[in-house]
């Protein structure tokens, strides 16, 4: 055991001397006022004309939605969506409650949506793809398969140390978010409610389960969805890495799964047994929102199951290869 | 050495315990979706705050809801205003206050007793209560709505004005339903009813409907007239010379042009 940990702490530093992770917060804090300078603009231009009564302006968005619904060019499936989302806003309005009140932890929140499919993939790729292929092609891994340690123990280190950096990546994801978000939109929200429970079965939208939590809890369980969706990420980027040999390549098939991923979750709706593939069911967080799932029929349990059998076989490839592989120059 | 190991032990522990965090999340978020709880309790926040009585004039800004069809969505208006955002705008100019737009709630081929179930939507009780004036087209499609055989409204359909006639009475009724219910809602806003046209005025079988669609204005006109604190803003007239100039390119909804003339005319019944 004492052992393990020397191995760990061994990956766990070699990741940090290499700087990735520094790459990781550099991207972070660059991105991250991107996007808050964008929303601000959006904030601005809606406090202009809404005049800050956040009633109509939901009102507002509920009617937009409503009219596109009678567009005839807009495809079924999308009417779907947007139907529940109105539903959804009614809800909101109904129960007198803002979905989108103006501070850092809803700016967090959604940040958080729209990253679980592809930001934070991106980033966990940057440690994850040069984990194993990275030692081979500096010549480092005979070093470290010379040394009296069985083989699968080098691998499990890796994996500790990429589940460790996996957390590290999304937990300062979102406190960069909230604290650099927080200069504009002010440091407050954390009790704020938001309603979750909802449960779409087509179009429609059942409310019979919906609870309201405060958004701190909210924010909570995403990055716990988050976090699982990206280790079945890690873990798959882990398997590329072992049986391919340059980091170039072991990074590209990755991200271009999961840009794939992205695309066919937004076009895939008719094509059913797309729902099987892992890069389809990445977005947890929709659950949680209560939108409407990429495919029909998708549940929390199904993609939950999905992406289980899917970082199973590609840690049962992983140690397979790896204790077997021959390695040469 | 030294500060390797300082190093390992800080990023060993953060490390651990951002993991240990994500999995709660994680458990919690399960046990949210399967097992879920009642959750906190919502707290109240306050109603918007209702028009006043009072003149429009003596009132320091002006809030304005559109209900009703596509008339007041602004279909056909190739620049996006409709005939609400010129008015609000032409509006505050002429009476050098500002007006505002609370909400456009119009939708395409509303109908009379569609928007009656409407007014029961929190969103549509909280934008009329806090308006000064309500701008409104409602009707059309309950009388031109073709059965079922699905020909285009186009080419007036199959549309004769005898069937307008017949139909006439029932929408009447719905109007007068709404109204009462409008008023209900606000008793001091100014309801701003924009009458009806006839966009068939320039084909020879359609050209009578015209009458019909009089027949429609004057009820309505009578509606108002007995409320006290409404408008029918006529538009007829100027569908009627030169009708292409006007209409937008499925013959039915004015055009920028159109819309223009329509606010103008708002502008002048308030101002």
């Amino acid at each position: 055991m004492a052992n393990m940990m020397n191995l760990v702490q061994n990956e766990t530093l070699k990741v940090w001397k290499k700087r990735r992770f520094a790459v990781v917060v550099l991207i972070l804090l660059i991105l991250i006022p991107v996007f808050v300078y964008a929303q601000m603009k959006i904030a601005q231009n809606s406090a202009e004309k809404f005049k800050g009564d956040w009633r109509s302006e939901l009102q507002n968005r509920i009617t937009d939605n409503t009219r596109a619904l009678g567009s005839d060019r807009i495809p079924e499936e999308w009417k779907k969506w947007r139907r529940a989302l109105v539903q959804q806003l009614q809800y909101y309005l109904d129960h007198d409650i803002n979905p989108q009140s103006p501070n850092a932890v809803t700016f967090t929140r959604g940040f958080m949506d729209n990253a679980v499919t592809m930001f934070i993939p991106l980033m966990v790729l940057a440690i994850a793809s040069d984990l194993v292929s990275g030692e081979r092609s500096s010549g480092t891994i005979k070093m470290l398969l010379t040394r009296p340690v069985r083989r699968w123990r080098i691998l499990l280190s890796k994996l500790v140390t990429l589940t460790l950096y996996v957390s590290f990546i999304i937990v300062a994801t979102v406190v960069l978010c909230y604290l650099i978000s927080g200069l504009v939109f002010g440091y407050r929200g954390w009790g704020e409610p938001v309603f979750v429970g909802f449960q779409v079965s087509g179009a429609n939208v059942n409310t019979s389960t919906v609870h309201a939590i405060p958004q701190a809890l909210y924010v909570l369980m995403q990055a716990g969805l988050a976090w699982f969706a990206s280790m079945v990420v890690a873990i798959l980027a882990l398997m590329v890495s072992v049986l391919v040999r340059s980091t170039a390549a072991s990074f590209v098939t990755m991200m271009a799964a999961i840009i794939a991923g992205a695309i066919l979750t937004n076009m895939a709706s008719s094509w059913n047994s797309a729902k099987y593939l892992f890069n389809v069911n990445l977005e947890l967080t929709t659950y949680l929102q209560g939108t409407p799932p990429p495919i029909e029929g998708m549940t929390l349990g199904f993609s939950l199951a999905v992406l289980a059998v899917w970082a199973a076989a590609g840690l049962a490839v992983s140690f397979a290869f790896f204790t077997k592989q021959d390695i040469l120059n | 050495m030294k500060s390797t190991s300082w190093l390992w032990r800080g990023l060993g522990i953060t490390t651990m315990v951002c993991t240990l965090l994500l999995i709660a999340g994680f458990v919690w978020a399960l046990k949210d979706n399967w097992l879920p709880t009642s959750g906190m309790a919502v707290p109240h926040t306050s109603p918007p705050p209702a028009a006043r009585a009072g003149n429009l004039a003596s009132k320091a800004h002006l809030n304005i809801v559109a209900l009703g069809d596509s008339l007041t969505v602004g279909t056909g208006d190739a620049t996006g205003n409709g005939y609400v955002k010129t008015a609000a705008a032409d509006l505050s100019k002429a009476m050098d206050k500002p007006v505002r737009v609370v909400n456009n709630l119009a939708l395409n081929g509303l109908r009379a007793d569609q928007l009656l179930k409407l007014l029961d939507d929190k969103g549509y009780r909280n934008a009329i209560v806090q308006s000064d004036i309500v701008f409104m087209t409602i009707g059309a499609n309950d009388l031109f709505e073709i059965a079922s055989n699905g020909s285009s409204m186009a080419q007036g359909g199959d549309i004769t004005p005898e069937q307008l006639d017949r139909r006439l009475p029932e929408v009447q009724v719905r109007l007068k339903q709404l109204w009462a219910k409008l008023r209900g809602l606000n008793p001091v806003a100014r309801i701003v009813y924009i009458g009806l046209y006839n966009p068939f005025y320039d084909i020879d079988k359609m050209r009578p409907a015209s009458e019909q669609v009089q027949k429609w204005n004057t009820y309505v006109h009578e509606l108002a007239v007995a409320d006290g604190n409404a408008t029918v803003v006529p538009t007829f007239d100027l569908f009627e010379s030169d009708i292409g100039r006007y209409l937008s390119s499925d013959h039915f909804h004015p055009n920028e042009a159109g819309y223009a003339r329509i606010a103008e005319r708002v502008v002048q019944a308030l101002h």
